[in-house]
């Protein structure tokens, strides 16, 4: 008899080995592909968890980064925070937002400042961490930072409706 | 030290710590106040062919501007200059503005501006490191009187934006001229009559960098001869896409007099500059051809303002993110006289921080 059971758990485990171990294996196979989908230069647009807006155009993100826009739809002053010069994020945001080198970026704003158009530049943060901090801290705060680096407490925003994991997000 | 030397020291001094001082980002949750500013400067050597004219080296303007956010809404900008004089320097207070933003379409100040009136005027102010040439056309020069320089009242502004396509305003109820008519009429209207200025732009297409814009101004002046209705009508077209840059304005001013009596004059100018590509992108060469043309006899200009004619060629260098040496040779003639030929050599700079 207990050599019977013996065999029968033998079986059971031979047959549900197969299954398992390919549940296993695509969820390991899966993981790793949608966080390395993050992670693969993806940069996050976050901003404050009580701004009341979901998605972005790539038009409005625009606008917000260039200071044209200054204002949330409920009439809260928009804080731009920035990182500071060299981040790898900072560089794809000046190139796919912004549309700048670095000289160009400091002398736009600059220009920007000097003609009244703006009552303060960007915000500077120093590092990913800091920019959550402070996006979660002041409202109508909004930031970027690497997607393999997002954390729960902010806010990520869809750009024309894809997330950075999407294989349409036009910021990576 | 003397005492026309105190202030300026004082003023470089003053506008070097706020320009420098660092602004964390931690200050947003203080709020307090907080405090940027630059400060811009230049200095220019100037050759001419007319020995009657003054060359040499020359201290141009010192500027120096602050923006200090005073709450979410309110914020003030103040920007003062010092300007080299034979007997030492002059100093203005350009523009002081409290500002109520209530969105991006209303903004409501109060102070003293640059007159929207005119797109250069606007968009470089007294930044001679944000233009591209040495100085400014001859229509919105500092100083000059064809344009109304500087208003001082009260403006609303605001944007619109959508996708594509955005709109910027101005709108502002002033003192108009002072009695020298250069300057805007700081101590109050001299003669019960406000002036109204009306501006506005269109920018179709974000990342096109064309801008077209217009401005009405009216008001009424005080000459010798009387009082005379001034309306200024003004149009430009600007598309700068960071390579190539091309700005074309056009001005016209009307005097009207008691006696029904009307003056029209007008002035131009049109600049094209190029960022050279690649390793030579820190170069831009440009070129600005400008005319000015003043109605005979009118009261208001006179014999002060000439008719006008220059072409003008130069190269800027940037030898530093902050820093540009220009140079450019002119060659222009007033009232008809001989054309006179100078060469300007000059490195403007801005120091300070806004943060970036």
């Amino acid at each position: 008899m207990k050599g019977e059971i013996r065999m029968l758990n033998q079986s059971v485990y031979e047959v549900c080995k197969l299954p398992f171990l390919a549940l296993l294996l695509g969820a390991a196979a899966v993981v790793p592909r949608t966080v390395q989908a993050q992670a693969d230069g993806a940069v996050a647009i976050v901003v404050h968890p009580d701004t009341k807006i979901d998605n972005l155009s790539f038009d409005e993100l625009q606008r917000i980064f260039r200071g044209e826009r200054q204002f949330w739809p409920d009439k809260s002053r928009i804080t731009l925070l920035v990182r500071a010069p060299v981040s790898v994020e900072r560089k794809l945001v000046l190139q796919k937002i912004y549309k700048m080198s670095e000289e160009q970026f400091r002398q736009y704003w600059i220009g920007k400042m000097f003609r009244a158009e703006v009552a303060a530049g960007p915000k500077i943060v120093y590092s990913s961490d800091m920019a959550r901090d402070l996006v979660t801290a002041i409202p109508g705060a909004i930031a970027f930072m690497p997607a393999d680096m997002l954390s729960t407490g902010v806010k990520v925003l869809r750009i024309d409706g894809a997330l950075p994991g999407d294989r349409n997000y036009p910021l990576r | 030290m003397k005492r026309n030397l105190q202030f300026p020291l004082l003023l470089v001094v003053a506008l070097l710590l706020c320009g420098v001082s660092r602004v964390p980002a931690q200050d947003i949750m203080t709020g307090r106040p907080q405090l940027r500013g630059f400060l811009f400067g230049d200095v220019v050597y100037a050759a001419r062919d007319n020995s009657s004219l003054t060359d040499g080296f020359f201290i141009g303007q010192l500027v120096g501007h602050g923006n200090a956010t005073l709450s979410e809404r309110v914020s003030f900008f103040g920007e003062l200059s010092a300007t080299a004089r034979p007997d030492g320097y002059a100093f203005e207070v350009e523009r002081a503005i409290l500002r109520y933003d209530f969105n991006d379409l209303l903004k409501l100040s109060v102070g003293r501006y640059h007159t929207a009136i005119s797109y250069w005027n606007t968009a470089f102010h007294h930044g001679l490191w944000l233009q591209t040439s040495v100085s400014r056309p001859e229509i919105i020069k500092v100083g000059g009187r064809f344009l109304p320089v500087h208003f001082v009242g009260a403006v609303a502004e605001g944007s619109l934006s959508t996708s594509g396509f955005g709109i910027v305003y101005e709108a502002g109820v002033g003192n108009g001229r002072g009695t020298n008519l250069a300057r805007g009429g700081d101590a109050g209207d001299n003669n019960l009559t406000r002036a109204y200025v009306l501006s506005a732009r269109v920018r179709p297409g974000h990342d096109l960098g064309l801008q077209v814009g217009g401005s009405a101004y009216l008001d009424r002046i005080s000459v010798t001869s009387g009082l005379f209705d001034e309306r200024i009508a003004t149009g430009h077209i600007v598309w700068n896409r960071g390579a190539p840059e091309l700005a074309l304005e056009y001005a016209n001013v009307r005097h009207e007099g008691p006696a029904d009596e009307t003056f029209d004059s007008d002035g131009w100018y049109a600049h094209a500059g190029l960022r050279l590509p690649g390793n030579l992108s820190h170069w831009k060469p440009y070129v600005r051809a400008e005319r000015l043309d003043v109605a005979a006899g009118d009261p208001a200009f006179g014999a002060a303002i000439p008719d006008y004619r220059a072409y003008i060629a130069g190269i800027r260098y940037e030898f530093d993110i902050l820093a540009a040496l220009k140079a450019e040779y002119r060659r222009e003639r007033f009232a008809g006289g001989t054309e006179l030929n100078s060469l300007f050599l000059q490195v403007a700079f801005a120091l300070g921080h806004g943060g970036m």
